[in-house]
């Protein structure tokens, strides 16, 4: 069994899903201390994929990417 | 026309002239058929094919047909319209006939010599665009693009412009304002010559197997739509209809949109707006929504906790509370209950003291004058009840009998019945019997 494909939009919007249902102060002890837990884990999620797109620009050329992996897949493949 | 030397026999009970040799007849053939009047004809044009020095295609229409061959600088110098030129696209040609006459080592040809060509049908490049539109569309192609998820946050993204176009910077400078540094794979084209459109649908198809590269996009800075009729191109856009990557496109204007704008994701009208509908979120925002989430989430776990526990803590005052409360109220209740017993007292004292003072002064009052005299009366009586005192009888030296059990003997008869007296004298008694008569 795979786990469903992560995204950061999903992510984003269990998140505001998760803390729509805090803020309504409608969950009890134990589901709060889940959702928060939750809460975190895709905090911690979107922030690395924020992370990933603000390592400055990387600027390659189509032809030497195609190059770079060419080189890289083995021979015979 | 000469006969050659070598010339054999014709053929025998032939009325026809001859034989002759082929090649002059090719060359006379040749020179008749340019001889005949130039004109223009008109058709669908297919199979358009071409070679270094010629472009071939056929002209039909539904009764017949011409093999047309155009020379390729003149081809090449009627621009995009070429470009936009497909099997079945109504044109008319300007020229004559004429024939190749071949060699010993080639064949001959005979084909109609295009001068010049014009797009006809509904009249232009427009309407030949419209029908192309139609037709892509009618096939569904212009919506599978616009099914495909599109990343928020492409990790990287494909660009396909001209490595000297302005495009460039303009796309560098939308996904700067989106605060996004990501990848960007460059794939350089040109994008209004002649091999625009291959050139794009090659680097098209490259970016979109290039398994990182998440969304492309496809920019021009504008230019007119014959400019842009390589955008046009039926081949480029089914192949981007097919593309698994979402492409934006910004090539064209507000006014003439290409095919690729129809078939694409999204079409913008800028290479910027092209770049930030490549990455839809803006990084610092999004940044800073985040950490909007991460306090609401501190927030709610605090209150969850500690709110609850002062609601314990409450929980577990509240019977203290109460027994106090009502202790208080118990001790109010009981100075109430003892000052109101007081100020009963004291009025009932007080009441008392009257009711008592208005009977001292009434029995005063109702004594009156008499008082005097009634302590005389009293004081008589008491001399007359004390001389009838029997103490008194007795101290004087009388005595008291009676039988010894209380009965007063008062006769001699009684004394003798009784026989055995007792003597009752002012200090004590003394028992007595009668021993003798006096019969």
């Amino acid at each position: 069994m795979t786990e469903p494909e992560q995204s950061y939009e999903l992510a984003t919007a269990r998140l505001e899903e998760i803390i729509r249902r805090l803020d309504s102060g409608e969950a009890g002890l134990r589901e709060t201390l889940d959702l928060v837990k939750e809460g975190r884990t895709l905090v911690e999620y979107c922030a690395g994929e924020l992370e990933a797109v603000s390592q400055g620009l990387d600027e390659i050329k189509l032809d030497e990417l195609i190059a770079r992996l060419e080189a890289q897949s083995p021979e015979g493949e | 026309m000469d006969e050659s030397p070598q010339t054999p026999a014709g053929i025998e009970g032939s009325a026809l002239k001859g034989p002759f040799a082929v090649g002059a007849y090719a060359e006379m053939l040749r020179e008749e058929l340019r001889g005949r009047a130039r004109l223009q004809l008109f058709g669908e044009i297919w199979t358009l094919r071409r070679s270094k020095a010629r472009v071939y295609f056929e002209l039909r229409d539904a009764r017949g047909a011409v093999p047309c061959a155009m020379w390729t600088d003149k081809f090449e110098a009627l621009g995009e319209v070429g470009s936009a030129l497909s099997d079945g696209a109504q044109i008319v040609v300007a020229g004559g006939p004429d024939y190749y006459p071949g060699s010993k080592t080639s064949s001959p040809s005979f084909s109609f010599d295009v001068s010049d060509l014009r797009i006809a049908g509904e009249g232009d490049l427009l309407a030949q665009l419209a029908a192309l539109r139609r037709q892509l569309q009618g096939e569904g192609l212009f919506e599978p693009q616009k099914l495909l998820a599109r990343p928020q946050l492409p990790r990287t993204i494909g660009v396909i412009t001209s490595e000297t176009g302005k495009a460039r910077d303009d796309i560098l400078a939308g996904l700067e304002r989106r605060g996004w540094a990501g990848k960007l794979v460059w794939g350089f084209a040109p994008v209004q010559d002649r091999q625009a459109a291959s050139a794009i649908t090659q680097a098209l198809t490259d970016l979109a197997g290039t398994p990182q590269v998440e969304t492309i996009i496809v920019a021009r800075g504008g230019g007119s739509l014959a400019d842009l009729f390589a955008f046009c191109d039926e081949t480029l856009c089914r192949t981007v209809a097919m593309l698994r990557v979402p492409v934006i496109a910004s090539v064209g204007h507000h006014t003439d949109q290409t095919l690729i704008d129809d078939v694409a994701a999204e079409s913008c009208s800028t290479p910027t707006h092209a770049a930030e509908a490549a990455v839809p979120l803006d990084i610092n925002g999004e940044r800073a929504a985040l950490r909007a989430s991460t306090g609401a989430l501190s927030r709610n776990a605090g209150v969850a906790v500690v709110g609850r526990a002062r609601a314990l803590a409450a929980l577990a005052r509240v019977p203290g509370t109460h027994i106090a409360r009502q202790r208080r109220e118990l001790h109010q209740d009981a100075r109430e209950l003892r000052a109101a017993g007081q100020r009963r007292l004291l009025l009932e004292r007080e009441r008392s003291a009257t009711a008592a003072e208005v009977l001292r002064r009434k029995a005063v009052a109702g004594a009156g004058p008499d008082k005097l005299a009634r302590l005389r009366t009293l004081e008589g009586l008491s001399i007359a009840l004390s001389a009838h005192d029997p103490k008194g009888v007795l101290e004087r030296g009388y005595a008291i009998v009676d039988d010894g059990d209380g009965n007063v003997i008062t006769t001699a008869a009684q004394a003798r019945a009784a026989e055995d007296l007792r003597l009752q004298f002012a200090d004590d008694a003394v028992d007595a019997k009668i021993t003798g008569s006096d019969d």
